[in-house]
């Protein structure tokens, strides 16, 4: 296996059975992925495809039907590979009796790391993810956006090389949900590899460079984003300060061309950019209402 | 006390060597290597079910070698972590509750402990030995059968083992933090337990004064005789000395009665009574090997069976040749009491065929024997009260059955070192019954504090058998499953001796199915089963039962033996070979469940 090849499946399966043995669900069919290093890899697929099923398999707490995967050329039940591996589950599974700082110092102790080398990593690691004030609440008194930081904390107290993330942005809010695409933006910057599986397309299209599409546990599209995404057969342009006549000469050279205008109209920014940009304003100006218009008839508001 | 087991020297009992034919260590090997085989078949068989004989066979290769690889691994620093959690997790638990219920009991046990009994230090240690013995054993069984459950059930356990952390650390943390966490507990109960037991069996007397005589002798004053007054249901016997004082290290004071005695004082113009002293005893006996003769003088190895009781005791016939005889080894004048001689302790189990006075001591006499030359002292007398312990002091000089002076040491221990001591009942029709611990040299005794932290080490013992038992249990079972299974553990290790008698038909009325049967058809347990095919079927299911019964009867603890409450109830040091025998069955069980946990944990599927 290559140096940059992080993650291998080959034939990757796994049938869950009942007691007997029976069949009773297919989850993942003869899987065959690889991730480089560096790239941050998203597992696509309606609930039930087989995401999550890939991850565990990957991670060796579920045991293969048939196939094997590597992790940086060890199998998945070689538990020294998790030397170089964080994880963030679908929910924050931590003990609630600990508060932030145990909950780190336990997990960095995991890693046979030093006691001088475990404070600084906990110190960093908790204002990284802005949980300073609480550091010393118990994680029941958290809420779900404390208890995804602090989840993501632990995944990435031992620095690791290859980070999986399931379902990162699953119930945060829209600023939660950017700061986590930052944040996976930023590990991908300091060169760590990143699988994230979601089925939430907007928040994959963000910061993926590869996606695979699973459904039925069935790999039916694999590659990258922009290559995916892109429909060959429509040209888009994007220009400012065009005039009504500039406007409509284009309109004349497209149909002279036997081209068909799809639109040309203003662009609009997206939801998520408007809820940012107006939340960062009112942080900036506390106090400050938003105006409301008249209706264009003379009615009441 | 009773000894129903002879406690070996240390390296005897764990190597093997005479009278234990198999030692500790041989045996538990023997079980490991039992085990591992009965492991390696069934995996294979499973793994073979599901992925063909030759991808079973590669599984259970890649299972066992890297479980080795990974023994190898081990952190201790992983390994304090997890404990370090196991211990927060039992602390939010609330484990502190058992502190506050035995609180609770100590409060109230006054109310229902009498001291009216003839010896009460044994009442008392007994009772708050068995209260901390069963709320330890039920912490010690929650904790450690609900924890990893839980971890899986909340899922907690994903973030654990998707770090590097060995299926061993996991088990081995959890074993050592709720070790500690119970042991913490059971330190406290065992501090205030010695602090209740000591404070509730400590009571006052006064001196009746009108009681006291004068006794003198030729004219002289020798001393005061008279009594105490009667308080916590006894009184004592009073002797001073020509002062009026007495004290017990010369056998005068307040004499001994309920199994303890006073110092005297002067005070004022009467007396005061000190604290009782000697309540709580350690006697470190040494035993001998007994042997017996019958009624004709013949050597037996037995004395009679008086009738379909308790064989712990055989019986010698009085006024006949029967007697009870006791040799001792490696005897010296290093072994001698402050007065010179020696000091024996003597338990007699008095059997009557008829009444006769009821509450009057049988009599009985021994004699000191050298096994060598055959010289013996004259018969000493004593009266013996059913299962009473008889403090003897041997003195240094002696008479022989000819009226010769003879020297304890020189004339009748022999040259290697042995010496014997022949017990007979007087009375005809009566009988004395005795087993190998009944009669022993006193040595020095030991110190009671010393020996109740002793006998809370048994305890301490049990407790690390059971957590163990439960995190193994519970890397495979569900919680209340894993409950029951330790709990069922539990059980048939109290009821061991039962399980095997059972197990290897001893025990009337056959084996499981057959007992059945019997209950069932309101059979007695004695008359055999009619000849049929029915029978020869419970027979031949019987046998099959009773094997699988006598295998998982080598791996159960013997609980029932494990406690040695009964030394310190009856006043007798633990022996310390008993203590390491403990301690090394303790660790033998700690590593083989240990083992096994780490198998269950390894080959489970975490996120099934």
């Amino acid at each position: 296996m290559s140096e940059e090849i992080v993650v291998q499946t080959r034939a990757l399966s796994k049938v869950y059975r009942d007691f007997w043995g029976r069949q009773k669900v297919r989850a993942l069919k003869a899987l065959d992925l690889e991730v480089h290093r560096g790239e941050v890899f998203g597992l696509l697929g309606p609930n039930g495809s087989g995401k999550t099923t890939t991850i565990k398999l990957i991670l060796g707490l579920l045991f293969p039907t048939s196939g094997e995967s590597l992790v940086f050329g060890k199998g998945a039940n070689d538990v020294s590979k998790n030397e170089r591996i964080g994880f963030l589950p679908e929910e924050s599974y931590l003990y609630r009796f600990l508060n932030a700082e145990e909950t780190l110092d336990f997990y960095a102790r995991l890693f046979d790391m030093t006691p001088e080398v475990r404070q600084e990593r906990v110190d960093t690691l908790i204002k990284q993810v802005g949980l300073d004030r609480a550091r010393k609440r118990q994680l029941q008194e958290y809420s779900k956006g404390m208890t995804r930081r602090i989840g993501l904390a632990q995944a990435l107290i031992n620095n690791p090389d290859l980070v999986l993330l399931d379902e990162p942005t699953s119930g945060l809010d829209p600023i939660g949900t950017r700061e986590m695409k930052d944040m996976i933006l930023r590990l991908k910057d300091e060169g760590k590899t990143v699988i994230m599986c979601s089925h939430l397309l907007a928040d994959v299209q963000d910061v993926c460079d590869r996606i695979a599409i699973l459904h039925q546990g069935e790999l039916k599209e694999m590659g990258r984003v922009d290559t995916l995404l892109k429909v060959a057969d429509v040209t888009q342009v994007r220009a400012r300060g065009l005039s009504k006549d500039c406007q409509n000469e284009i309109r004349e050279v497209i149909s002279r061309h036997n081209g068909e205008l799809l639109e040309m109209d203003n662009p609009t920014t997206t939801l998520e950019e408007l809820f940012l940009s107006i939340v960062r304003d009112s942080e900036a100006r506390p106090g400050r209402r938003a105006k409301v218009e008249p209706p264009a008839d003379g009615g009441s508001t | 006390m009773v000894l129903e087991h002879e406690i070996l020297p240390y390296l005897q009992w764990l190597l093997g060597g005479e009278g234990n034919a198999l030692g500790a260590l041989p045996r538990f090997c023997l079980v490991m290597i039992g085990l591992a085989l009965l492991a390696l078949v069934g995996g294979y068989v499973f793994a073979a079910a599901r992925h063909g004989m030759l991808g079973g066979g590669d599984l259970v290769f890649q299972t066992v070698s890297s479980g080795f690889r990974e023994m190898l691994e081990l952190s201790p620093r992983r390994v304090w972590a997890l404990a370090s959690l196991a211990m927060k997790e039992a602390w939010r638990r609330r484990v502190i509750v058992a502190l506050v219920v035995f609180f609770l009991i100590l409060l109230f046990a006054s109310w229902f402990l009498k001291t009216d009994n003839q010896n009460p230090a044994e009442l008392y240690i007994s009772f708050v030995s068995t209260a901390t013995t069963y709320l330890v054993l039920g912490i010690a069984l929650l904790l450690s059968a609900f924890s990893l459950p839980n971890d899986f059930k909340t899922k907690t356990i994903f973030t654990i083992v998707t770090k590097p952390v060995r299926a061993g650390e996991i088990i081995l943390g959890r074993i050592i933090g709720f070790t500690i966490v119970c042991t913490a507990l059971l330190v406290v109960m065992a501090l205030c337990s010695y602090v209740f037991v000591n404070r509730s069996l400590d009571h006052e007397h006064r001196v009746e004064e009108n009681s006291l005589t004068r006794d003198e002798s030729g004219g002289q004053l020798l001393g005061y005789k008279g009594r105490t007054s009667l308080d916590a249901y006894h009184r004592h016997d009073v002797l001073l000395d020509a002062e009026g004082e007495g004290s017990t290290a010369d056998g005068l004071g307040a004499l001994r009665n309920f199994g303890h005695s006073h110092s005297i004082e002067v005070h004022g113009d009467g007396h005061q009574v000190l604290h009782a002293e000697g309540i709580m005893q350690a006697r470190v006996p040494r035993w001998g090997r007994l042997r017996f003769l019958d009624r004709q003088g013949v050597e037996k190895e037995r004395g009679i069976n008086v009738g379909n009781e308790w064989t712990y005791r055989s019986f010698i016939e009085g006024n006949s040749q029967a007697a009870a005889i006791w040799l001792f080894d490696d005897i010296d004048e290093s072994l001698a009491s402050t007065e010179g001689g020696l000091e024996v302790g003597l338990i007699v189990e008095v059997f009557r065929t008829y009444k006769g006075i009821i509450g009057q001591a049988i009599g009985g006499a021994f004699q000191v024997r050298n096994p060598e030359t055959g010289v013996k002292s004259g018969l000493i007398f004593f009266d013996a009260l059913d299962d009473k312990i008889l403090d003897i002091k041997i003195a240094r000089k002696l008479t022989s059955t000819d009226n010769v002076d003879l020297d304890l040491f020189q004339d009748l221990v022999s040259k290697n070192g042995k010496l014997e001591i022949v017990v007979q009942c007087m009375p005809r029709s009566q009988y004395f019954g005795f087993a190998q611990p009944d009669c022993y040299l006193r040595l020095p005794d030991a110190s009671p504090a010393w020996n109740y932290v002793k006998v809370y080490l048994s305890i301490w013992v049990q407790m690390v058998i059971v957590t163990s038992i439960g995190v193994a249990a519970s890397a495979l079972l569900s919680g209340p499953v894993a409950m029951m299974f330790t709990v069922s553990f539990i059980v048939l290790g109290f009821f061991r001796d039962f399980f095997v008698e059972v197990a290897t038909g001893v025990s009337y009325g056959g084996g499981p199915v057959e007992s059945l049967f019997r209950l069932v058809t309101q059979m007695n347990v004695v008359s055999p089963l009619e000849p049929s095919a029915s029978t020869s079927l419970i027979k031949v299911v019987d046998a099959g039962l009773q094997g699988l019964m006598w295998s998982v009867a080598q791996v159960l603890p013997d609980f029932s033996a494990f406690s040695t409450v009964g030394f310190a109830a009856s006043g007798f040091d633990v022996p310390i070979d008993r203590v390491l025998q403990d301690l090394t069955t303790c660790l033998a069980y700690v590593i083989g469940l240990a083992v096994i946990g780490y198998f269950l944990l390894r080959t489970r599927e975490v996120a099934k």
